[in-house]
């Protein structure tokens, strides 16, 4: 058994610094070898033979399921370099047009690419001077921060401090969950980008920030939003599921990512959940770490959030 | 109580493997293609590895990346690389190239008996005839796959959504579609270039009757079929996927239409990960995903042998020369068997 190769997907609007962080991956020397998935030559200018350009072929599987949309490209791009031996990682830089589902999809759905790589973090570049306009103007900026593990929030030296606190404001309204790392030329700590496994279930245990105080829905005009619930009672495990199984099998196309921590009646370990769209994933993560107390606490972002009746159904899980 | 299987059970090596060599390629094979009675293997990282009876393997190197595919050209092999590449390698190892195609992949390569040749960068298949003639065909996706028919005067190319079919004529090539929602990659002709069958991103076949473009599905397969041969008399496509090789009949007028398969050569749970018919004769070889290789008469009644023990890695590759006088299998992690079938009855 071959080990898995980390797949870290990489994308932001044009101009945001995506093609700096690019180039730095590829030129410094760090000892790992990257081969690159890119979309146009045009834009980096990077001469490299382990750069391979993609087409952007989204496709449909034939059981006519949307969200097993995958990138037919990346599947036979990936086969490609798969023949090499000696790789340490792969990075796909997608357009900041380009629907980042089927790209994280591709990673579940395609079972070569589940067997054979790992979806290792999505990285969302924003740039602090223009993301407030970009998000104003497209729907697809927010869809790009609401899927990220980690933003890289850049150019933070061309704005002022008032300015960037409503810059993460809105970031953090988007998506509660995800690590922000300013910088002003994309000048991180590669080991705070590459690596990270945020798909693993235990990570989800160290998510920090906004995950969570206690109950908050973020209302915003940007179609996207987030919504955390809360609960110190035990939920039913038979009622959880249900619940949690038919939410997403209903309302999968319009949550984006979802990830939890469940407090399961009866069960002595931490059941940890998370899901891109349709996808799930769960399992029992460990017993609950002593002196801390027992919470459920449960994160969804997506789309239409309002109608779907989180709060209720959440709370008709809890116990009796 | 523990019932070991026949595999499990061998711990000497088979009659097979003891005339044969081993060879250790660190690579990963990616496709092989005989010739007379010798066998053109390609490798992950670039080279052409050349096995012939009772002389040293040879290694050549030849593309600048991976070699991606192969494809016998007449008495030479055509290849094509991620360098954007396509060579001819000749069987002993000399080298010329054909054509160039900048920095971008060659993914598939397909050769006519007439010496029309194919090579597919992205979405568009470059095609040489024999006098030289050039034309890029063009597709709505990226090319899956691609196959002349017997007499080199049609061109088959799977991609998303279907197969295109172009045929040769007097100034050009002419499209015609075959249809069917899902991803399409390795394409096939039937040996009496009546039927065309894909093998799918999905756990399954599919095929056409071209006569009337009738849909084929071949499905019910746990993963996905990476390896199909043709094999017998009255053809069988023989299919990786399952635990047994699938063998779909295509002897009479509706191809497997309303007719099971049969299923051959079965070692435990283990998946059938390649397969390959032995010319001339109604029978094939099964490689697996223990890297066993399993030989069997095209029939159900038939005792399958064990050619190959248990060994680490997946049998990715398995190739007879056309004489059927011998073999070569090739595992994922570059173990290459190299053997006489003949001489051990």
């Amino acid at each position: 058994m071959q080990d898995q190769i980390p797949v870290t997907v990489l994308t932001g609007f044009l101009g945001a610094g995506k093609t700096t962080l690019l180039n730095r991956i590829l030129t410094e020397n760090h000892g790992r070898k990257f081969a690159v998935i890119i979309n146009e030559f045009g834009e980096t200018g990077i001469d490299n033979d382990l750069v391979t350009q993609a087409d952007e072929e989204v496709f449909e599987m034939n059981n006519g399921c949307i969200c097993c949309t995958v990138r037919g490209d990346l599947i036979r791009i990936i086969g490609g370099l798969m023949k090499r031996k000696g790789l340490d990682g792969i990075l796909i830089e997608t357009t900041g047009l380009a629907d980042p589902a089927p790209v994280a999809q591709t990673f579940y759905v395609d079972a070569d690419m589940a067997a054979r790589t790992r979806l290792d973090a999505i990285l969302t570049v924003a740039d602090a001077v223009n993301l407030a306009t970009h998000l104003d103007e497209s729907h697809e900026a927010a869809e790009q921060i609401a899927f990220a593990d980690i933003v890289l929030l850049n150019k933070t030296d061309l704005v002022d401090a008032s300015a960037l606190a409503a810059v993460e404001a809105r970031l953090r309204a988007i998506n509660p969950t995800a690590k922000i790392i300013r910088t002003a030329r994309c000048d991180v700590d590669l080991d705070q980008v590459l690596g990270l496994k945020a798909f693993e279930l235990d990570r989800i245990l160290e998510i920090e920030p906004d995950f969570m105080e206690g109950d908050h829905a973020h209302e915003h005009d940007d179609g996207v939003t987030s919504i955390s619930l809360h609960s110190d009672v035990p939920m039913n495990p038979d009622a959880f599921q249900k619940w949690f199984s038919t939410l997403l099998r209903t309302q999968g196309q319009d949550l984006l990512r979802s990830k939890g921590i469940i407090d399961m009646a009866g069960e002595d370990e931490r059941y940890v959940i998370q899901g891109v769209h349709m996808l799930m994933d769960g399992n029992h993560m460990g017993p609950w770490p002593e002196g801390k107390k027992r919470e459920t606490k449960l994160v969804f972002i997506g789309r239409n959030l309002e109608a779907m009746n989180l709060r209720e159904g959440f709370e008709a899980c809890k116990a009796a | 109580m523990t019932i070991l299987d026949p595999v499990q059970r061998e711990t000497d090596p088979t009659a097979i493997e003891a005339i044969g060599r081993y060879f250790i390629c660190d690579a990963v094979p990616t496709g092989l293609v005989a010739v007379g009675d010798t066998v053109v293997a390609g490798f992950g990282d670039g080279q052409i590895r050349i096995f012939r009876p009772d002389l040293p393997m040879q290694e050549v190197p030849a593309h600048g990346g991976a070699v991606l595919c192969l494809a016998r050209h007449g008495a030479s092999v055509l290849t094509g690389g991620d360098d954007g590449r396509v060579l001819l390698v000749d069987i002993v190892g000399n080298i010329t190239e054909l054509a160039a195609y900048g920095g971008r992949w060659v993914d598939c390569v397909a050769a006519a008996k007439n010496g029309t040749w194919a090579a597919s960068v992205g979405k568009t298949a470059h095609v040489c005839d024999s006098e030289g003639r050039t034309h890029a065909l063009d597709h709505p996706s990226t090319v899956g796959g691609m196959a002349f028919d017997r007499r080199g005067e049609r061109l088959a190319v799977a991609h998303y959504g279907g197969v295109t079919i172009w045929t040769r004529g007097r100034r050009d090539w002419k499209a015609s579609t075959l249809k069917w929602a899902g991803s399409h990659g390795a394409v096939t002709w039937s040996p009496d270039n009546r039927f065309i069958v894909t093998s799918m991103q999905e756990n399954s076949l599919h095929g056409w009757r071209l006569r009337d473009k009738a849909d084929m599905r071949m499905s019910g397969y746990p993963t996905k079929v990476k390896s199909i041969d043709w094999v017998g008399k009255n053809p069988h496509l023989a299919s990786s996927g399952a635990q047994e090789a699938i063998c779909w009949p295509f002897d009479g007028a509706n191809g497997p239409m309303g007719q099971r398969p049969l299923m051959l050569c079965h070692d435990g749970d283990a998946l059938a990960t390649a397969v390959v018919g032995l010319p001339g004769h109604d029978a094939l070889l099964t490689g697996f995903e223990n890297g066993v290789v399993l030989f069997s008469e095209l029939d159900t009644i038939a005792d399958p042998r064990v050619i190959k023990r248990r060994s680490g890695a997946a049998i990715t590759h398995l190739m007879v020369t056309p004489d059927a006088g011998w073999m070569l299998v090739a595992a994922e992690d570059g173990l290459v068997l190299w053997a006489p079938l003949g001489r051990a009855g």
